[in-house]
């Protein structure tokens, strides 16, 4: 474990599932911050942002139970919710439309700027920033967007195994810049 | 390809951020379960990853753990409570809790001096009441005076006028009381007579005192009176000339002829 709090992983873990609502309201205290920098970096506006984030943390209190240990830790689980309920937000129809005239600019689909304009100075998109560019869009577009290795392939019009390798080359990179 | 090959492929990384797919998930939870290396390298990951990311915090907006408090149904006072336990909060609250008991000091103080002011109100008015109540007795008790002191300036003015006489009565031996006495004042010039009561009882219900000259042997009235206590005349007819005077207890209004078994005093008029 190695952090800091007042609950170890498994008793924080346990005490959640028995709908402790202490343990809850440390959860949240410890951990919306971080949540919140990620779906940020998602959704770029503090307003939507701010309905993931409730969002992600009353899916946390309601399915809790489906959380399985062995599979990963407490944050992994979280930060996926996080991130799988920031990507579902990118592509609801309310969401588009009300980006549309903003990110008119931000076109994915074979646009070169569009990761410079995504780059900031928090969390994952720091690590972006150190990245080779062919390795920060294909990053930017798996993880910030959402896309399957499959598509990115298509959007780019790279072959699948060369967006797998690059991905891959990445993430290793990131385990370096995260020590 | 052996497993510390598979470890360092970026698998690990791919399958902790979601970016793996299903088959890959597959098989890497597979790896887990098999070899405990990968297991280790997955955790490690996972714990520099939490680490680095906890580093990178941006605070949300104040009001959405309410809100998110109260979408799941959690207690609003649980909230408070956790919120309690946040120590940026303390201060702010312990501060709320000073005035809240500030005021709630002043209130019971302002509650306590309206009670007091009260009291005293009322005191001063029951005061004023008194004050009230004795000016009155003073002045009745004055208006009392005066009258009591005109009677006497009048009683004295009589008594020292030198044409009255005096006629004397006294009870006679049939009198029901023969202790009786009452005195008549008859000013010969102008013929008015006076009548002092010096002592006769109290007159029975429905009957009245009434006064006779006796005036050639024969009884004329004079009029009717109450028994009047102290030093008090009572102004009753002129009459011209008499020989006596009497007293007799008869019925309310007085009668035409004296009742003589009712004759209380008499007395004759001398010079």
């Amino acid at each position: 474990m190695g952090l800091p709090g007042t609950y170890s992983e498994q008793e924080l873990t346990s005490a959640l599932k028995a709908k402790d609502e202490q343990a809850f309201s440390y959860l949240y205290d410890n951990y919306s911050g971080s949540l919140y920098s990620i779906i940020l970096q998602i959704v770029k506006s503090p307003e939507v942002a701010s309905d993931v984030l409730q969002e992600v943390f009353v899916n946390i209190w309601r399915k809790i139970e489906s959380y399985d240990p062995i599979k990963g830790r407490l944050f992994t689980w979280m930060l996926n919710i996080s991130r799988n309920a920031s990507i579902d937000m990118l592509r609801s129809k309310n969401y588009q439309n009300s980006q549309k005239n903003q990110e008119i600019t931000d076109n994915v689909y074979g646009d070169s700027q569009v990761t410079q304009t995504s780059i900031d100075s928090i969390g994952l998109s720091k690590f972006l920033g150190k990245l080779r560019p062919e390795q920060r869009v294909l990053i930017e577009l798996a993880y910030f967007k959402g896309y399957t290795h499959d598509e990115i392939a298509q959007i780019e019009d790279i072959p699948l195994g060369t967006v797998k390798t690059r991905i891959r080359n990445a993430l290793l990179q990131l385990r370096e810049l995260l020590k | 390809m052996n497993v510390q090959d598979y470890i360092l492929s970026g698998i690990v990384e791919s399958h902790v951020l979601g970016l793996a797919s299903p088959e890959e998930n597959a098989e890497f939870e597979r790896m887990c379960a098999a070899h405990n290396e990968v297991l280790a390298a997955r955790n490690a990951f996972e714990i520099q990853l939490e680490l680095g990311l906890q580093k990178q915090k941006l605070e949300p907006p104040s009001e959405l753990k309410s809100r998110i408090f109260s979408e799941i149904g959690i207690e609003k006072s649980t909230v408070a409570k956790a919120l309690l336990t946040k120590p940026t909060l303390i201060p702010r609250i312990g501060f709320a809790r000073y005035v809240a008991a500030a005021s709630l000091l002043l209130l019971a103080g302002s509650v306590l001096l309206n009670f007091y002011l009260l009291g005293q109100y009322k005191k001063t008015i029951a005061k004023n009441e008194e004050l009230i109540a004795a000016q009155t007795q003073v002045a009745s008790n004055n208006e009392i005076m005066q009258t009591k002191l005109l009677n006497y300036e009048n009683a004295i003015n009589l008594m020292k006028n030198p044409l009255m006489a005096i006629v004397k009565m006294s009870g006679v031996p049939k009198s029901p009381d023969p202790s009786s006495m009452a005195t008549v004042y008859w000013d010969t010039k102008s013929k008015e007579v006076y009548l002092l009561v010096n002592q006769l009882p109290k007159p029975v219900a429905n009957k009245q005192y009434q006064l006779w000259a006796i005036v050639d042997g024969k009884p004329v009235d004079v009029g009717i009176f109450d028994s009047v206590e102290g030093l008090s005349f009572v102004k009753l007819k002129t009459i011209q000339k008499a020989e006596a005077f009497a007293i007799t207890l008869e019925k309310k209004g007085g009668s035409a002829t004296p009742d003589m078994e009712a004759m209380y005093v008499m007395g004759k008029v001398t010079g």
